[in-house]
């Protein structure tokens, strides 16, 4: 009965909220006029996207890391699971300036200070590894330095940090650039190249399921310039900061600690390659 | 006697001559203003200048992509030498008459039909990472190399009907007059026909050379940095998109001073060939 009478009371307090303070009081809540879809949550991931990041390329399901992050922040919002609208913008759709058409993207995208002076960053709500991804029988299976590394093939994806790790870290200046982590992938099985480095979770999932012959054979340290994975907003939207405040929850619940342990499991036996 | 153009030129009054020059600058002034000032009345402008237009990102830029370019530059000048040769080959082979060269025909038709009918990207992707992936002895690995062989056979198959229709394009007399006077076939095609034909086909070649130039991009999928690729790697880093304009300015530097040139040998071929007739 006592539980009935507190949500009159709640109930009572929202309408006299919304009569005195028409629009303030709609300022970070659901219906927020400054979402692109006030009463939605709306979401750009890249299509495909992969798995730990999102499972079956299906976010709506909310399995998977990035995807499952996207429903708890939504709930931690205000918002109910439905009002989450998914939409499917590529890396070069959110990184250009302009308008856009959803609230922020989700896919990965390192934050780093010479990016985040054109574009508006969430805080960071992961920090991975960098791992090196190789054949087994290549060069690079036993490398024990930053120079035994030197002498192999290298590719990465365009777009990704990793290239400027392999670049500016390892001071690799002729690593071949394909257009997605496919791309690396089928060039590694022809042998065009003998290793790649990627993100740890992403490591994972491509050598136990897309790569099977390939073999994490290092992990490598952070780059100091790539601050983690941000979510991406349209320059200076002012929602930032309540999306921030939603985030900062989520850590403090130790939710996304949550996720991560069940999304993007680290194989702790993998050597370190430090310098 | 033809009359020739442009006597009574002398006689016009200045002021005659001058006015459409004006009208000219003058509309051309008007247009490209309003277009400017309408791009710039947008609220974005200022923040779509600093990140496609910025002088300093296309310095920081031009290094990178200026290596890229020199890429491009050696796969383009490489595939159409191979271009040329090849589909010359094939545009012979067409050009054989008798019963004994019909392989040589059908093989020509053939090939033609297969590789002007599959998109060029695709052909790249097969070649690219199709052929390294059978892990063949013997045979290089590289994307550039396998990259560079698709792009030579797709773009030979569009050179060849183009030389073709240069070939076809020389009157049938004068093939008939090559064989009176006793010339064999292959003597009629090599002194008679081909040099006139290939003069025709100078400027529609020259539009194959221009495209070949912005497909040699598609390599980049096979991890080639080239300009666009360059350029490509350069907005990921700081999400800015001058470089991009650095690789198109370096693009039209290259093409837009050859298609002039190849005008203007066009004209002086004419002017000697048809000796002041019009």
């Amino acid at each position: 009965m006592a539980h009935k009478h507190n949500i009159l009371t709640v109930a009572l307090l929202a309408v006299m909220a919304m009569v005195v303070t028409p629009v303030l009081a709609q300022e970070k809540t659901p219906n927020d006029p400054r979402l692109f879809t006030p009463g939605k949550l709306t979401v750009s991931t890249s299509e495909p996207s992969y798995p730990p990041w999102v499972l079956d390329n299906n976010p709506e399901a909310g399995e998977g890391f990035e995807a499952a992050l996207v429903y708890a922040l939504a709930a931690e919002l205000g918002f109910k699971k439905e009002d989450v609208v998914w939409v499917d913008v590529t890396f070069d759709g959110a990184i250009a300036p302009g308008p856009k058409p959803y609230d922020f993207s989700i896919q990965q995208i390192s934050v780093t200070p010479e990016r985040a002076k054109v574009a508006t960053f969430s805080d960071v709500y992961y920090q991975s590894d960098k791992a090196v991804i190789a054949l087994p029988n290549s060069t690079v299976a036993a490398a024990k330095s930053f120079a035994d590394l030197k002498a192999a093939r290298w590719g990465v994806a365009v777009g990704t940090t990793d290239f400027d790790y392999v670049t500016h870290v390892l001071g690799i200046d002729n690593a071949a650039v394909y257009d997605d982590q496919a791309g690396v992938f089928q060039a590694l099985q022809g042998g065009q190249i003998d290793a790649t480095v990627a993100a740890l979770p992403t490591a994972l999932y491509a050598t136990c399921c897309q790569v099977p012959e390939a073999k994490i054979t290092a992990i490598l340290p952070k780059d100091p310039k790539d601050e983690g994975l941000g979510l991406l907003f349209a320059y200076e939207n002012p929602i930032v900061p309540w999306i921030n405040e939603g985030l900062a929850k989520l850590k403090e619940k130790g939710v996304i600690d949550e996720l991560a342990k069940k999304y993007l499991i680290a194989d702790p036996s993998i050597p370190e390659i430090t310098q | 006697m033809t009359r020739r153009p442009g006597k009574g030129r002398r006689q016009i009054a200045l002021k005659d001559r001058l006015t459409p020059v004006l009208i000219s600058l003058v509309s051309v002034v008007v247009v490209f203003g309003a277009i400017a000032y309408f791009v710039g009345s947008a609220e974005q402008w200022p923040r779509i200048q600093n990140q496609f237009f910025s002088f300093e990102a296309m310095l920081e830029a031009a290094p990178g992509v200026a290596g890229g370019f020199l890429v491009s530059l050696q796969i383009w000048l490489i595939s159409l030498v191979c271009i040329g040769i090849w589909a010359l080959v094939l545009a012979i082979f067409r050009a054989m008459s008798g019963p004994w060269f019909a392989p040589l025909r059908v093989f020509a038709i053939v090939y033609v039909d297969l590789f002007r009918g599959l998109p060029a990207l695709l052909l790249v992707l097969l070649f690219g990472f199709g052929i390294p992936a059978l892990n063949l002895p013997g045979l290089p690995k590289e994307g550039l190399f396998w990259g560079g062989v698709a792009l030579i056979l797709s773009y030979s198959a569009y050179a060849t009907e183009v030389y073709r229709s240069g070939i076809e394009a020389v009157h049938e007399g004068q093939g008939m007059a090559a064989k009176a006077l006793g010339l064999t076939q292959w003597q009629t095609l090599r002194y008679a026909i081909l040099p006139q034909a290939l003069r025709n086909v100078v400027p529609a070649m020259l539009n194959l050379v221009v495209a070949l130039q912005k497909d040699v991009a598609l390599l980049s999928v096979l991890g080639v940095r080239d300009a666009v690729r360059e350029a490509q790697i350069y907005t990921a880093r700081t999400f800015n998109y001058s470089s991009l304009v650095v690789a198109a300015i370096l693009f039209l530097l290259a093409t837009i001073p050859l298609a002039r040139l190849t005008d203007h040998l066009q004209r002086r071929d004419r002017a000697r060939r048809l000796q002041g007739a019009r």
